[in-house]
């Protein structure tokens, strides 16, 4: 069975936002519902200057915060390495919300908790995720991190010294790796 | 601020009744059915999904896209990878952009306007009446009193057949606000407007242009693949731009001063004999006359100017000579020297001159002539009009006015004059909106509002629409066949094709037929006997492949591959020209020299900056500010600032987030500041995607500011262009 996971190459990123609108089409999502967030630094002085944009979405941790505090099981985690919402049994109590590190769960309008959900039905059919794919500086890497010949799982092989996951100290052991500046 | 024009602008009402009736839609159509998301969302997660291909419109690269539809709405959209503009990659606007599709803005049918109100009438009604009106005022003034003016649409050729079967000179585009000191300058040297081989190049310098915030897909990916290959990229402009972020140097160069950094360069290159020698002796003229010039602009004399250190210079023309040719100074877009200063023309020449003096013209790595796709002709099937016996108006192509200015743009920023002084007495504005993109807004609306009749082709009612006597509403992309377009073109050409995804929505229709159909209605119906499929085919005859085939994939290659070499160029002694004898003669230095910046800020006055612009990368001139997707974006993220250099900030008081009062001498407004250290200190930086004042906008809205709003009307002496940052404003804490 597959386990997915991502890589992400903050070197790359030039803030653009095509991954935040082209996830909310595929997804269905209102304007100011989205899935992936940019965090936006900078450092150092002028002229010495440079600026970092972190994509941040749903890490799909696989010690997952929001799934031990969800009081009806509607967050859970799934043998592939998915972490899901199932909207039916979502209560909307926001536990998840607090609990989740990195920010990345909305409410909504319907009432339910949702966030990035690795393009599942689209991955199902063999796709890869709109963030991936549109991309102009190809910031994203999506596949099967237990396919040792997947293109992510030879990356992650041979880059495992750049590859940091965001926010280590929460223990929540994500399935997203970021190559750090 | 007062809102340019808001004094002398009634809001014009739509009647609402009048306008759905007119509009044979029920009140309720826009929450309803598949107009509606919500309930569109909910049945169509699953549902037969329908993919076509076509180009996007969300600016103007046109990128060619599949275009999804489910269950009657359209979905999303992919870029298409067989194009070599995008590579199979879009950005934000791309996909923001097809929501306005269903923009409960747009217009519904087309609309006259009678007192301070629109009404909603028939096309058969308009037409009518517009052109009945346009006879009367040609035969009283001339057939060049009626213009075209367009930010150019594959169907470009369709409006300019259609002035010039009405003999009238007068088509324009927005070049002269945008690109036209950058391609005067590459025609004075080496005969056209070259293209950017960035994907092999090892030494990559861009200079005011931002291809990943004013968005060129391709020339992106191409930037990150030759990083992967281990060329250098260094960027050079006033901002830490968006490309700066992949770039391995930052040069923040002083505004409008990029000319010193470029004579000194070549300074460094002829001094220390770095050029490429064989190049220089076989494939140009006037070298002698640019060494004698040159010995003027030392790398020290240029620090004083440009602000970045003379090593610098001279490190960065001794690494550029060492990958030469393969090394590149990007051949520009608006940024730096497209129409910003009173130098651009000279910035451009010298920048040109640079990359020639690396021997990189039309070599892999270096600049090159992309391949074209020749469109074929409409006759003699179809024979062509004889077009006008006057010149522009404008002056542009004429000595003594702006010989240097492109005839096929005109200058666009002129067509407000031309009307206040009853030259030009009628006109239409097709995608575009004069009264947002061109400097100073109160003289535009002044000019605009002084035309006996003035119509607008739009699908919403845009500045320009509000105070049109009557508007068309020109179908979306989505909704609409139209022309065959080559903008793909590069080492291959291409063809591409817009065509419908969706049926239109409201009573609308596409802006060809809408040309054809003016054109049939004015009296010249001989010109336009044609469907569009019929004109099509016709186009596409030259290369051989079939109007079925291009619908069916949407891009296809056509003609030879790009061969590497240097032949000939299209300039008057075939050769790249260092020295230009026409130039001379037109009484313009032959070789580039330092000419200052027409005003700078007072260097002892705290609130002084200059004032320059750019592109967000989700924001298209002032088109998608009314855009929900884009403008959460924009909100989201507190986008909607003015940049500032934070130790000058700071000496003013100012705080991340205050609001600023910004004055120049024909404008003020209110804004909040970002402080950033990747700012130079000279400057403030205004994105140049909002300020929209039209009521009809409802999320555009009243939503920061334009640059325009502070530029006054300029015209550079020789090429006509808007000198777009010759400007110097004021800024106070408010
Ligand atoms: S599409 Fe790529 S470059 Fe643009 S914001 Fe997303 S990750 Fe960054
Ligand atoms: S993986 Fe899919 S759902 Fe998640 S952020 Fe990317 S596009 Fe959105
Ligand atoms: S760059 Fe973006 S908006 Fe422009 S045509 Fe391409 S996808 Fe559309």
């Amino acid at each position: 069975m597959a386990r997915y996971g991502m890589v992400i190459d903050e070197t790359k990123c030039v803030g653009c936002y095509a991954c935040r609108v082209a996830c909310q089409n595929l997804n269905h999502l209102r304007e100011n519902e989205a899935y992936n967030f940019l965090e936006e630094r900078e450092y150092g002085k002028f002229p010495n200057f440079h600026r970092v944009f972190l994509p941040v979405q749903c890490q799909h941790c696989d010690n997952p915060p929001c799934v031990s505090v969800c009081p009806t099981g509607a967050s859970y985690k799934r043998k592939d390495g998915i972490v899901l919402v199932n909207e039916k049994d979502c209560i909307g109590c926001k536990y998840c919300i607090a609990a989740c590190p990195y920010n990345v769960r909305i409410i909504k309008k319907e009432g339910y908790i949702e966030k990035c959900r690795f393009c599942l039905e689209f991955v199902e059919q063999g796709g890869q995720p709109a963030c991936v794919t549109t991309c102009m500086t190809g910031v994203r890497m999506f596949g099967d991190l237990d396919d040792p010949n997947s293109e992510i799982s030879r990356y992650v092989a041979q880059n495992v010294h750049l590859l940091k996951t965001y926010k280590e100290e929460f223990d929540t052991r994500p399935r997203i790796f970021y190559k750090k500046v | 601020m007062e809102k340019p024009g808001k004094t002398k602008m009634k809001p014009i009402k739509i009647s609402r009744r009048t306008f759905l009736k007119g509009s044979g839609l029920a009140a309720g159509a826009l929450s309803m059915g598949v107009f509606d998301f919500t309930s569109w969302s909910r049945t169509s997660m699953e549902g037969p999904v329908t993919r076509i291909p076509t180009i996007c419109n969300g600016c103007g690269n046109r990128c060619a896209i599949f275009a999804y539809v489910k269950n009657k709405r359209i979905w999303r959209i992919e870029g298409n990878p067989e194009a070599n503009g995008n590579q199979g990659v879009i950005c934000p606007k791309g996909h923001g952009y097809v929501h306005d599709l269903y923009n409960p803005n747009r217009i519904r049918s087309p609309l006259k306007r009678v007192g301070t109100k629109f009404q909603a009438i028939s096309w058969e009604q308009a037409y009518k009446e517009i052109s009945q009106k346009i006879n009367l005022i040609l035969m009283d003034n001339g057939p060049e009193s009626i213009f075209w003016v367009n930010y150019p649409m594959p169907n470009h050729g369709y409006a300019l057949r259609l002035m010039h079967s009405l003999t009238s000179p007068h088509y324009f585009t927005h070049g002269s606000t945008c690109f036209t000191a950058r391609n005067a300058a590459w025609n004075f040297t080496v005969g056209k407007l070259p293209a950017n081989d960035l994907v092999n190049s090892k030494y990559i310098m861009i200079m005011g242009r931002n291809p990943a915030g004013g968005i060129d897909l391709g020339q992106v990916k191409d930037i990150v693949k030759a990083k992967e290959k281990g060329a250098k990229v260094i960027v050079v402009d006033p901002r830490h731009s968006e490309t700066a972020i992949l770039a391995d140097e930052w040069l923040p160069i002083k505004p409008g001063t990029d000319l010193a950094f470029l004579l000194a360069m070549i300074n460094v290159m002829v001094e220390e004999k770095l050029y490429e020698k064989e190049f220089i002796e076989n494939h140009t003229v006037g070298f002698p006359q640019l060494e004698d010039e040159i010995i003027n602009y030392p790398p020290v004399w240029a620090e004083k100017i440009c602000e970045i250190p003379a090593k610098t210079i001279v490190r960065i023309a001794r690494e550029m000579a060492m990958q030469k040719p393969r090394a590149l100074i990007h051949r520009g877009y608006h940024g730096a020297f497209g129409a910003q200063y009173l130098n651009s023309f000279q910035t451009a020449r010298a920048l040109a001159i640079a990359n020639s003096l690396l021997g990189n013209i039309n070599r892999e790595g270096g600049i090159y002539f992309s391949e074209s796709a020749n469109l074929g002709e409409l006759q003699p099937t179809h024979p062509a009009p004889a077009g006008p016996s006057s010149s522009k108006a404008d002056g542009t192509g004429i000595p003594g006015r702006y010989p240097l200015g492109s005839y096929g743009d005109g200058i666009t920023h002129a067509i407000p004059e031309l009307a206040l002084r009853g030259i030009l007495k009628c006109g239409f504005v097709y995608h575009h909106n004069p009264l947002r993109t061109n400097p100073n807004p109160k003289r535009v609306i002044a000019g605009y509002k002084k035309l006996d009749l003035m119509v607008v082709i739009d699908p919403v009612l845009s500045e320009t629409a509000s105070i049109a006597h009557y508007v068309l509403p020109a179908s979306f992309y989505l909704e609409a066949d139209d022309a065959v377009d080559t903008k793909h073109s590069g080492k291959q050409a291409q063809v591409t094709i817009q065509q419908k995804a969706i049926e239109p929505v409201f009573d609308t229709r596409s802006a060809f037929q809408i040309i054809t159909d003016l054109g049939k209605h004015l009296g010249v119906g001989r010109y336009f006997n044609f469907t569009l499929d019929e004109a099509n085919a016709l186009r596409l005859k030259p290369f051989g492949v079939s109007l079925e085939s291009l619908k069916a994939k949407g891009v296809l290659p056509v003609g030879p591959q790009w061969k590497e070499g240097f032949v000939k160029a299209d300039t008057p002694s075939g050769k790249v020209e260092i020295a230009s004898a026409v130039l001379n003669e037109l009484g313009y230095p032959a070789v580039p020299r330092w000419e200052a910046p027409l005003v700078s800020p007072d260097d002892k006055d705290p609130h002084s900056f200059r004032l320059i612009h750019g592109k967000q990368a989700y924001h298209t001139h002032a088109m998608t500010a009314n855009q929900p997707y884009l403008m959460a974006i924009s909100r989201r993220y507190d986008m909607i600032r003015l940049w500032i250099n934070r130790a000058r900030a700071e000496k003013l008081g100012l705080k991340d987030g205050d609001v600023v009062q910004m004055k120049s001498m024909i404008g003020e407004g209110k804004i909040r500041v970002k402080l950033t250290e990747g700012l130079h200190p000279s400057c403030v930086w205004l994105p140049s995607g909002y300020g929209n004042f039209s009521k009809y906008l409802t999320t555009a809205y009243d939503q920061g500011l334009s640059y325009n709003d502070f530029l006054p009307t300029l015209f550079d002496p020789a090429v006509g262009h808007a000198m777009a940052s010759e400007v110097i404003v004021q800024v106070k804490k408010a």
